[in-house]
């Protein structure tokens, strides 16, 4: 019985000694980082994570020294923690904003966000004042815009999302003026939210919306400005609600980041990009 | 209203009151049924609808693969090694820390005392303080303070921070169930502090002890919400405790809320992580059993 514990504490020191001794190298590692020896670190969207891991896992096979650790938390702290320098990258699914200008971004992808109903749902199409009259409120029942008696469900996203913020600014909206009965986090909480109840009305990515009704997930995509919500007219940009997925960065990026950057803005990564529900950039 | 009618009316005849006896017991016993039955049904419910759902998808590779595109191909090998070294962080940070505590406040404090009226106290308060909370103050102070990252040991240090009140407050509770007579006892045969609380008071807690780690380990198995932000996002196979390391459970939140397409391998990934949770927990309970029923015999 002593010696069990004898041996339970003699591990316990091993192993806070060992982590005391590594904390060094590790100082040693996130400050080299800046000088690109060997990690990089990508901070930011929850949307564009998915897909920066996956070109880090190409280039991490092309460049075997280099190792890419992509993080989520959403595009504000991607811009913030690239300002801040806690990320050699930081990932925003928006353009920068005006009080951004500080920093360098480099568009990846495109994404178009679109309004989706329930496919039960018989509206097939609502104009721009429509749509502003359901999000803050003025319209209130699916009869008003030409569908059955029952209340409107209204789907939103949370503060910070920047799909919310592209919406908001699309619509010529503030958050204060949207009364939404559902706040939602990530795009797919967004459809399983309107796929689980007939009467909602969410806005998500326009790629995975249209790959889970392809697969018999219960939701549609509306036409925006008489423009169909589809992969297709996002690529050709003539569809009018669409992001740009960004790298920031704080100065011109050099070195390795340069390197990776260049790399994901490359035609060697259309697809992982169009497994990820997103569109190529022109290039 | 109708009820009080019916009383009325039962109590009228002399017969009535055996049937309303009757009644009153079917009733009750009926509701406990009911309960039980819903319970378990919930239960029941839950599990079939995760094992329907991840049983087609999960395989040998499915458990020894690297996860590919996103999560929706591939398997979850890395994740499962992340979240076996974060869970143990977490308990040989916490089980020490907790028990050591535990002791202090029932044998070595008196309960009404300042000191250990203090000590309850924030123990109770740690208790409540949500998870994402533990996950903010994770990244603050392990992440960017100590400089530690991104990395397992954050990840596993948090949950160890989340973890600790559910040990102190059952190993506490254990301590305490032990009866006075042994510690008397044991003074009177000349036996050191320590000798009691080793060969006496700890193994009469023992399984107060051990439910308390399980809870714990249940709860720091189930973290999504401090996990995310301290251990991180990062699916490669961990190098070292100072790699960022991505749990199942983080793994599962992503692939059901992020990830299109992601859904089949969220409930295998589910599944694969209620079965480690389980032998996790038969494991520590079949240890105790042999480690307590060693000692009895030595007694």
């Amino acid at each position: 019985m002593k010696k069990i514990g004898l041996i339970a504490i003699l591990i316990l020191i091993g192993f806070i000694t060992w982590s005391v001794r590594q904390q060094p190298n590790n100082l040693q590692a996130t400050s080299a980082a800046n000088e690109s020896t060997s990690k990089l670190v990508l901070t930011g969207s929850s949307t564009v994570a998915p897909l920066a891991a996956e070109i880090g896992k190409r280039f991490e096979a092309l460049h075997p020294e280099v190792r890419i650790d992509v993080q989520t938390g959403g595009s504000s702290r991607g811009v913030n923690d690239a300002r801040s320098g806690l990320a050699d990258i930081g990932m925003a699914s928006r353009a920068l904003k005006a009080d951004e200008t500080d920093l360098q971004a480099q568009t990846i992808a495109l994404d178009g966000i679109g309004i989706i109903l329930h496919s039960s749902n018989p509206v097939a199409t609502l104009d721009k004042q429509q749509i502003i009259d359901i999000y803050t409120g003025k319209i209130v029942n699916w009869q008003a815009v030409g569908g059955r008696d029952a209340p409107i469900t209204v789907v939103n996203k949370a503060e910070g999302r920047s799909t919310l913020e592209l919406f908001l600014q699309f619509f010529g909206l503030k958050n204060t003026d949207v009364k939404p009965q559902v706040v939602i986090g990530d795009n797919q909480q967004g459809i399983k939210t309107v796929s689980g109840n007939p009467d909602a009305i969410g806005y998500v990515s326009i790629g995975s919306a249209e790959y889970e009704a392809e697969h018999g997930v219960a939701i549609k995509l509306l036409p925006l400005d008489g423009i169909a919500a589809s992969v297709e007219n996002v690529r050709n940009q003539s569809f009018p609600l669409s992001r740009p997925l960004n790298l920031v960065t704080k100065t011109a990026p050099t070195g390795l980041i340069k390197t990776f950057i260049d790399f994901a803005h490359s035609e060697q990564v259309d697809d992982l990009i169009a497994a990820q529900y997103f569109v190529a950039v022109p290039r | 209203m109708i009820n009080a009618h019916l009383r009325k009316a039962l109590s009228k005849q002399t017969w009535q009151p055996a049937i309303r006896d009757w009644l009153k017991n079917t009733l009750a016993t009926g509701l406990i049924n009911l309960t039980a039955l819903v319970v378990s049904g919930l239960f029941v419910w839950l599990l079939s609808d995760v094992v329907l759902h991840g049983l087609p998808k999960l395989s040998w590779g499915f458990v020894f693969d690297a996860p590919r595109n996103a999560g929706r191909a591939g398997g979850i090998a890395p994740i499962i090694v992340s979240t076996s070294w974060i869970l143990l962080v977490a308990i040989a940070a916490a089980a020490p820390l907790g028990l050591a505590t535990a002791v202090l406040l029932t044998e070595f404090t008196r309960p009404a005392s300042r000191f250990g009226r203090c000590v309850e106290a924030s123990v109770g308060v740690l208790a409540g303080v949500p998870s994402i909370v533990f996950g903010l103050f994770g990244n603050a102070f392990f992440c960017v303070y100590l400089k530690l990252g991104f990395s397992i040991l954050s990840g596993g240090l948090t949950l160890a921070c989340m973890v600790l009140p559910i040990l102190i407050h059952t190993a506490v509770e254990g301590l305490r169930a032990a009866p006075d007579e042994y510690r008397q006892a044991a003074a009177a045969l000349g036996m050191s502090r320590s000798a009691a609380l080793l060969h006496l008071l700890i193994p009469a807690a023992a399984p107060a002890l051990l439910a308390g780690l399980l809870l714990g380990i249940g709860r720091a198995g189930a973290e999504t919400a401090a996990l995310i932000f301290t251990s991180g996002y990062v699916d490669r196979m961990p190098g070292s405790w100072l790699d960022s390391g991505r749990a199942l459970s983080v793994h599962i939140y992503d692939l059901s809320m992020n990830v299109a397409g992601g859904d089949a391998n969220a409930y295998a990934s589910a599944l694969v992580l209620i079965v480690l949770l389980l032998t996790i927990n038969s494991l520590a309970m079949a240890l105790t059993q042999h480690w307590l029923h060693k000692k009895m015999i030595r007694l």
